[in-house]
């Protein structure tokens, strides 16, 4: 009798354990979630994500999950970064359950979560190939390859006038200032922090900083906090060119409307990765690793750069949005922002406020 | 008044009391830490004070704020009370069908209100270009503070003509009558009789549009941006993220001043309004209410009704229809190339549009009628009480509106999360209507005391005498006596539930979405097509609605 139940007790986990090692054998692209996880993440039932990506554009994902792992119920939260850092916090802080996967793409906030001990650390099967920068700790994991661009309206800028770096928008505005005035948008460091980091990286990368900062003041650049606004500020013509746009959101933007202009610049490229993490106090941790795995795996790489325009950071993922094709095409030139402690220097308060003191009196507007 | 139970209307102004005081409170513990309040490590301090206090941008914010407020008010009070007179009183053409008309501007989320105008009256709007073409440059410049203040003075009218208009509803004829018959013209009338009898709703109002004007965000953010104008709101959502991570001290102190503002208005309010009794003109002997004949003034005045509208309500629709139907537009476009049902048929494809919709008619139907019910017990338990108590709860309705949208939004996340018996009702649409409720007590309350007000103590006393006790005088002679402050509220409460956003947004997730909050998180990735085509069905919803309810016999008048 006590073997007998022993044995039916052993036998789903038996059986899952030949069925997932059958299927990772059928299907090379399948994350490599240990079964043992695998498991205890269907136990758990459930996941909740708290998450910047829109759900439309998270929707080809999470559909593949749950043909994936149909015993896992995805609860999927799109807010903005803010707002997923604040509820995490006051949710943490009360106790009780808050997110089992934190995916976001302001990548100082998440940073700053995991550095102040927040994260679980998991030893993803699937990490190993991702680019070293792209791990921090097995805590923090950056799960996608987002170039940063110029974004331009088709209609009204010539073919000849598109600038294909730094310097020659820095050279375009200067030569034609009256055309340029109040034309150029980009985001506004203090009500973004998407924005923020993307300027500061830019002081870092670009030796002429100072010089196109002062180049953005003359023609009154217009600064706004999310990138939907500027997007259709520029197509509808009131602005012409954008600096510092997610590469994502126009590409998926540039194939509902062809008169957007998409250009990566030559100097330097900036790529910034949506970062995820999985809280220590995660109620379902091990669905959140399976999550993880399966985000990081080539099958959700391949959705991430395929389907959803987000850009996949694997390698080995080919395709049109895909860090492979940029890679090839851009060289040297792409300057990822590595996923690493080093975000954390503007989140002390007075170096930040210095920063954007500097910016200002830069552009000219105090 | 005698035999009134005192428990009945302490214990309703015990739960009022916690309702609004509970998250008000964490709100100002906050404003005096260094730190958010749940941390360890968290200090006592001045230091947000100070911060806030000595910031450059939060003074022109401020003045800023104020400006548009004080203008919003000059605008929307005198052509609101009007207006509501023109509709109410008198023969104007078409006032039947031009009621519900005028209500649209607070059906749409502000957010979309504002980019309807950059559509169509924007640097490269359709009505610019034209404009352009005709003059040879656009003579108007919608990014001013100008146009700003006078857009929000136009679209907070419908706020003035709901308070308004019930307490014109509930003014007995008598009094119009006997101008009439000594010879006054309806526009003397309006102006010596009826407006003034209605005073404190006309005051009430006012100060309820000059406080919006302190919570103006969604205008401000996409009219004000592009020209740099900051206002206290958008200052507000500067402080989330200027420190890198967000500053809940610095929230708090502008919350707390824009409450402390309240105080003052309050008094203001209450001083102007000290002898009430003026005001009864809901009398034992009525007279059924005639309209008054406008003669020559009648198609001016229709006149006025049209420009307000085209303004108002066509100018912005025409831009977020014309939206919703393109896939691209402004200098270049030609309009015919770019026309697409696209949009639509993406909006057919997002993720949980139906939940959002039912959670929001659920809300917005039932959850303002209950709300409602429970404005009206508290107006009930103030009525006729002179006490301590009631000139507190006067105090306590105005000030959950003082919590700027975002701030209270967290808070109330606050509430949920570390009161632990509402714990388990966080993730359920009671929380977000609570939210709504309280932030909202004030708007939805004042129809009611107004209406209340307008009742005559000899109404209720005879009932007394005829042995009717409280609760059947309560239910048989005043609640039927104040049934279109009643109404008006339902209405006014059900717009702003089908449009508000801000105070949920913590509190919203899988399972409770509304409206609101998938234009805005629509709008922040870029997918304003989306969002247009999102409005355009709201705003047919609610027409549709509107038309139903009138079709079935609920009336906006009696």
């Amino acid at each position: 009798m006590a073997m007998t139940r022993g044995f039916t007790k052993a036998l789903p986990l038996l059986m899952a354990f030949f069925a997932a090692a059958y299927s990772r054998a059928a299907d090379p692209t399948r994350p490599a979630t240990s079964p043992q996880i695998l498991a205890a993440a269907e136990k758990e039932g459930k996941i909740v994500i708290y998450s910047t990506t829109d759900s439309v554009a998270a929707a080809p994902l999470l559909k593949d999950f749950g043909a994936l792992y149909p015993k896992i119920t995805v609860e999927y939260n799109d807010m903005n970064s803010t707002e997923i850092y604040n509820r995490f916090l006051s949710e943490a802080a009360a106790g009780g359950g808050s997110a089992d996967l934190l995916w976001s793409s302001a990548m100082d906030l998440q940073i700053k979560l995991a550095n102040d001990g927040n994260a679980l650390a998991y030893q993803s099967p699937e990490a190993a190939h991702l680019p070293a920068w792209a791990v921090w700790k097995n805590e923090a994991f950056g799960t996608t390859f987002e170039p940063i661009a110029f974004v331009y309206n088709k209609r009204l800028l010539k073919p000849e006038e598109v600038p294909h770096s730094h310097a020659e928008l820095i050279k375009l505005l200067k030569a034609n200032p009256e055309r340029f005035k109040g034309k150029v948008t980009s985001y506004d460091p203090e009500r973004s922090g998407i924005g923020f980091l993307l300027i500061t990286q830019d002081a870092r990368t670009d030796p002429a900083f100072a010089e196109a900062a002062k180049a953005y003041g003359k023609v009154g650049v217009k600064l706004y906090p999310s990138t939907g606004a500027m997007m259709e500020r520029i197509l509808s013509g009131e602005h012409l060119i954008g600096f510092n746009m997610i590469g994502s959101y126009a590409i998926a933007k540039q194939r509902k409307d062809p008169s957007l202009g998409v250009v990566y610049p030559k100097d330097y490229t900036l790529v910034m990765s949506r970062i995820a993490i999985i809280p220590k106090m995660a109620k379902r941790p091990n669905a959140g690793k399976v999550f993880l795995d399966y985000l990081l795996s080539s099958r959700g790489q391949e959705i991430i750069g395929n389907k959803a325009a987000l850009f996949s950071i694997r390698p080995d993922v080919q395709g049109e949005t895909t860090a492979a094709t940029l890679n090839k095409e851009m060289g040297s030139s792409l300057k990822p922002i590595p996923v690493s402690p080093s975000l954390l220097v503007y989140l002390d308060q007075s170096k930040r406020l210095e920063f954007l003191k500097q910016w200002q009196e830069a552009l000219g507007t105090k | 008044m005698r035999g009134t139970a005192p428990w009945f209307r302490i214990s309703v102004v015990l739960v009022t009391g916690c309702a609004v005081l509970l998250p008000l409170g964490i709100i100002l513990y906050q404003s005096f830490l260094d730190a958010p309040f749940f941390q360890p490590s968290v200090k006592l301090s001045l230091s947000a004070f100070q911060f806030v206090l000595a910031d450059r941008d939060f003074h022109r914010a401020f003045a800023t704020t104020a400006v548009i407020a004080l203008g919003m008010a000059a605008i929307a009070v005198p052509v609101g009370s009007l207006l509501a007179f023109l509709l109410v009183r008198t023969d104007l053409p078409g006032r039947n069908w031009l009621e519900p008309v005028v209500l649209i501007p607070i059906f749409l989320s502000p957010v979309v209100l504002g980019f309807g105008y950059v559509v169509s009256a924007g640097p490269v709007g359709f009505f610019s270009l034209w404009a352009k073409q005709v003059f040879g440059s656009v003579p108007w410049n919608l990014y001013s503070l100008a146009s700003l203040t006078w857009i929000a003075g136009l679209t907070h009218i419908p706020y003035v003509y709901l308070y308004t208009s019930s307490a014109l509803r509930a003014l007995s004829a008598d009094l119009e009558e006997a101008a009439a018959v000594a010879g006054a013209g309806a526009v003397r009338i309006a102006f010596t009789v009826s407006l003034p009898m209605v005073r404190p709703a006309i005051l009430y109002s006012g100060v309820l549009v000059f406080f919006l004007g302190f919570e103006v965000f969604g205008l401000a953010l996409i009219l004000g941006d592009p020209g740099g104008l900051l206002v206290l709101s958008t200052y507000l959502f500067k402080l989330t993220n200027r420190l890198g991570v967000p500053s809940y001290q610095l929230m708090a102190v502008v919350a707390v001043v824009i409450v402390a503002i309240a105080f003052p208005l309050v008094y203001l309010q209450r001083r102007l309004l000290r002898a009430s009794s003026r005001f009864v003109t809901l009398r034992g002997k009525g007279l059924s209410q005639r309209p008054l004949m406008l003669g020559r003034w009648r198609w001016a005045g229709f006149g006025l009704v049209v420009v307000w509208l085209c303004v108002t309500v066509l100018l912005p629709l025409s831009g977020v229809f014309l939206r919703s139907f393109v896939s691209s537009w402004g200098e270049g476009v030609r309009l015919a190339e770019v026309a697409t049902l696209e949009n639509f048929r993406q909006l057919l494809d997002y993720p949980n549009l139906v939940r959002g919709i039912t959670n929001t008619l659920i809300l917005a139907v039932f959850g303002g009628a209950v709300a409602v019910g429970c404005y009206a017990l508290i107006g009930l338990a103030l009525h006729r009480w002179q006490s301590g108590w009631a000139r507190t709860l006067d105090y306590l309705v105005m000030v959950p509106r003082g919590m700027p949208g975002l701030v209270a939004g967290l808070a109330f996340l606050w509430v949920f999360l570390f009161v632990k018996p509402l714990a388990p009702l966080r993730n359920t649409l009671f929380s977000i209507w609570l939210a709504y409720s309280v932030v909202w007590l004030a708007y939805g309350m004042r129809l009611i005391s107004s209406a209340l007000l307008q009742v005559s103590p000899e109404l209720e006393e005879a009932g007394h005498i005829m042995g009717a006790s409280r609760g059947q005088v309560t239910r048989d002679v005043t609640l039927p006596l104040i049934r279109f402050g009643l109404l008006g509220s339902w209405l006014l409460v059900f717009m702003i539930f089908v449009r508000e956003y801000s105070t949920g947004v913590y509190l919203l997730g899988p399972g409770t979405e509304v409206i609101g909050s998938l234009i805005v998180s629509l709008w922040s990735t870029g997918a304003i097509d989306i969002v247009a085509a999102l409005s355009v069905v709201n705003v047919l919803l609610v027409a549709i609605g509107l038309a139903v309810a009138l079709r079935l016999g609920v009336r906006l008048h009696g």
